[in-house]
């Protein structure tokens, strides 16, 4: 996460920020992590092999979204405040969405017409 | 035209406005100005920011429960001109505009009933609270140090401003 950052002026140092800051934007938003999260636990999918990721991608925290390198680290990880402020936050109720949005504007709910086929 | 509400503060965003993100797993937000779109950026909850159409909603403050939230609706289905249609619908829209701001107003209404006199109980709290502070009209008479100096007027005549002009040259 984010690199440490050089006085533009040094020629040298220069480096491409955004390259330094790429996990950041690769993270999950709260609402998918919450998704992911509500599934039933068949239908989540099991952890593939992933060279390029740490510990090849074997240990994952769910709720955080990051991968650990070992065991060890994965459930030091499970104890820090992060990890246990992130576990109440996708315990309680569902992120905002564009529908909470529209309905908080005063809009009703969408009107998709009668559905066609039965299911 | 399709009038879209800002993911946000749910303000309505007219076109060629504001700025829209599309994610990597195509989900669409819709920002009403650069406000909207930093305070997303800062992964800021909208229920939790006070500012917001969300947090309003969800602490009470506004109307959350009437029949004519149902006639603004996104509709997904296209509809068949009709011009008989189209010309009821517009006839209704200033009347239903005023039902729904008449019930906002008696939801506000209900909402600051009890303000008032809970002002009114807190300001004789605190008077009594602090009478201490008030001194009576007779002691501010008899202690001329409790009161501000009086103005004593100056008169101030031409010659000496002449004097004045004289010394600065």
């Amino acid at each position: 996460m984010g690199g440490k950052c050089p006085h533009r002026h040094v020629k040298k140092r220069r480096y491409s920020h955004k390259t330094a800051r790429r996990t950041k934007f690769l993270v999950k938003g709260d609402d998918m992590v919450y998704d992911e999260l509500k599934k039933p636990d068949e239908q989540k999918k099991s952890l593939p092999v992933d060279e390029d990721l740490p510990g090849m991608g074997q240990y994952y925290c769910f709720h955080c979204d990051r991968y650990f390198s070992n065991v060890a680290v994965r459930d030091e990880h499970f104890k820090t405040k992060r990890h246990k402020k992130r576990l109440k936050q996708m315990m309680g109720p569902a992120p905002h969405t564009q529908l909470d949005a529209d309905l908080a504007a005063g809009m009703g709910m969408p009107d998709n017409g009668p559905k066609l086929m039965s299911m | 035209m399709r009038l879209e509400k800002c993911w946000f503060c749910s303000s309505t965003i007219y076109p060629g406005h504001g700025i829209q993100f599309v994610r990597n797993d195509a989900k669409i937000f819709r920002f009403c100005r650069s406000k909207c779109h930093k305070n997303f950026k800062m992964k800021r909850n909208p229920r939790k920011v006070k500012w917001t159409k969300a947090y309003r909603r969800s602490h009470g403050k506004d109307m959350t429960q009437d029949s004519t939230f149902e006639f603004e609706r996104k509709r997904n289905r296209p509809e068949r001109y009709d011009r008989n249609v189209a010309e009821k619908v517009l006839k209704a829209i200033p009347k239903i505009d005023k039902v729904r701001v008449d019930r906002e107003a008696t939801h506000h209404k209900n909402r600051m009933k009890g303000k008032k006199s809970k002002e009114q109980k807190e300001a004789a709290k605190e008077l009594e609270q602090g009478i201490v502070l008030v001194k009576a009209p007779a002691a501010l008479q008899q202690d001329p140090s409790l009161t501000l100096p009086q103005k004593i007027k100056v008169k101030v005549s031409q010659k000496q401003s002449e004097e004045n002009h004289a010394m600065e040259e």
